[in-house]
């Protein structure tokens, strides 16, 4: 076939074996001549053998007796203890219910199973829902006074803060304010779109742990994508599609290291 | 044991690492396998002969897993899971050695769950997109506008994490 126009539609039919054979040799053709769509392309096969690498073992390891069991008709077992994040998760809508976001101090890191990144995003929820819903006092230093709230939040959180520039995604800051975490401090950056749906991104130089991660896709309620390193965390808060939400929050994050590194 | 019951449990190991890519935590990837096969154990009646009992078990498969996501989202809790858990995570920590297979366990779990879902069908279970189309109950173009997006959000995420990593060491 010729004259066939591609794009990186097909790059993924190539890599999941569902381009035509007739469209091969012209795919490939066309690869060549574009560097930065084979780049893509060798990229988004790289990762794919490691996702395959990385879960492979998976296939090799014994059947759990449990479930060979159900298969037999037998009862069985079933693994006891639930989940630490669960009940977390069910404390923070309590903690959220009563406004009473200090409390945090007081229970976060109680639970044995608890992890920071439990901690983080139920903190950085809670704090959300408190303080986005506050129309005249959702920050203590407004945007207007940036460069004094960059100075003070700084300071006080311990790592350099320079609040992300969000406009490219449509939301502008409003402001910021101190709140605890934990036993530490944390940074809250409140954003606005034009609709005024609010977004806040929370900062904390305090974490032991590292990963990332994000709420379920159908969530109704606020949802944080959140990242963790050792020395900071940062999670980004709010009621969007998920896929806005994603795409502001990777802004957010980049620009934040960015900022810490500058 | 009957031939159906044999050909099912032949597939567990399948199930098994289909769940784990989902849930990457050992023991909730096995309770959704025990969920799959408790329920197609009492729906044995409607797996029409011929149907391929991979196709069948991962649809139950995905139909309990988007229940559980909903549920979770109706408690309000967060879809999180113990990040430093080396234990919980998909592969025992001595087969997860480099970095690299880690950050990637990692990324999987941050991208949205039915992108995840559709990455994983193709990308881990080699479904054609015809096939893991009529599993997940979604169009072929919805489909392929979740691979896309999945493999753009863990391209995105991965060079998030290398450059963490880099800016460690700058730091050092």
């Amino acid at each position: 076939m010729t004259g066939r126009d591609f794009s990186e539609r097909d790059i993924h039919m190539a890599l999941d074996g569902e381009l035509p054979d007739e469209d091969r040799m012209a795919f490939d053709f066309w690869l060549n001549a574009n560097p930065e769509m084979a780049a893509r392309s060798a990229r988004y096969a790289a990762d794919g053998e490691a996702l395959r690498a990385a879960f492979a073992g998976v296939l090799s390891e014994p059947v759990p007796a449990r479930l060979a069991e159900t298969l037999l008709g037998r009862t069985a077992g079933r693994r006891a203890p639930p989940s630490p994040w669960w009940l977390a998760a069910a404390a923070v809508l309590l903690l959220a219910a009563g406004g009473a976001s200090g409390y945090l101090a007081g229970s976060a890191g109680s639970g044995a199973g608890d992890t920071a990144s439990d901690q983080l995003a139920e903190e950085a929820i809670a704090a959300h829902v408190v303080y986005a819903a506050e129309q005249r006092h959702a920050v203590e230093v407004p945007a207007s006074d940036r460069d004094h709230m960059e100075t003070w939040l700084s300071s006080r959180v311990g790592l350099k803060l320079v609040p992300p520039d969000l406009a490219p995604d449509g939301f502008h800051l409003v402001g910021g304010r101190l709140l605890p975490a934990g036993s530490h401090k944390a940074a809250m950056l409140l954003y606005e779109d034009a609709a005024g749906d609010r977004l806040s991104v929370f900062v904390t130089a305090e974490s032991a742990a590292r990963g990332s991660g994000t709420y379920a896709e159908m969530a109704d309620g606020p949802r944080a994508v959140y990242w963790l390193d050792k020395g900071y965390g940062c999670a980004v808060v709010g009621v969007l599609p998920s896929g806005r939400l994603n795409a502001v929050a990777a802004s957010a994050y980049r620009q934040l290291l960015a900022g810490m590194a500058s | 044991m009957d031939d159906r019951k044999t050909a099912i449990l032949a597939e567990i190991p399948r199930l098994r690492r289909y769940a784990r890519s989902l849930l990457r935590d050992r023991d909730s990837a096995d309770d959704l396998v025990q969920d799959c096969l408790e329920r197609a154990l009492a729906r044995l009646d409607n797996w029409q002969s011929g149907e391929s009992p991979r196709r069948w078990l991962f649809t139950i498969m995905h139909h309990l897993f988007i229940d559980q996501m909903r549920r979770r989202s109706r408690r309000g809790e967060a879809a999180f899971l113990p990040l430093d858990n080396e234990e919980a995570l998909a592969a025992p920590a001595e087969q997860l050695s480099s970095a690299a297979s880690r950050d990637i366990v990692h990324a999987l779990q941050a991208i949205g769950p039915e992108r995840r879902e559709a990455l994983v069908m193709v990308a881990i279970e080699g479904f054609s997109y015809a096939e893991a189309a009529g599993i997940l109950g979604v169009p072929a173009g919805t489909l392929m506008s979740r691979i896309a997006r999945g493999r753009e959000e863990l391209r995105g995420l991965l060079d998030d994490s290398t450059r963490r990593r880099a800016i460690r060491i700058v730091e050092k």
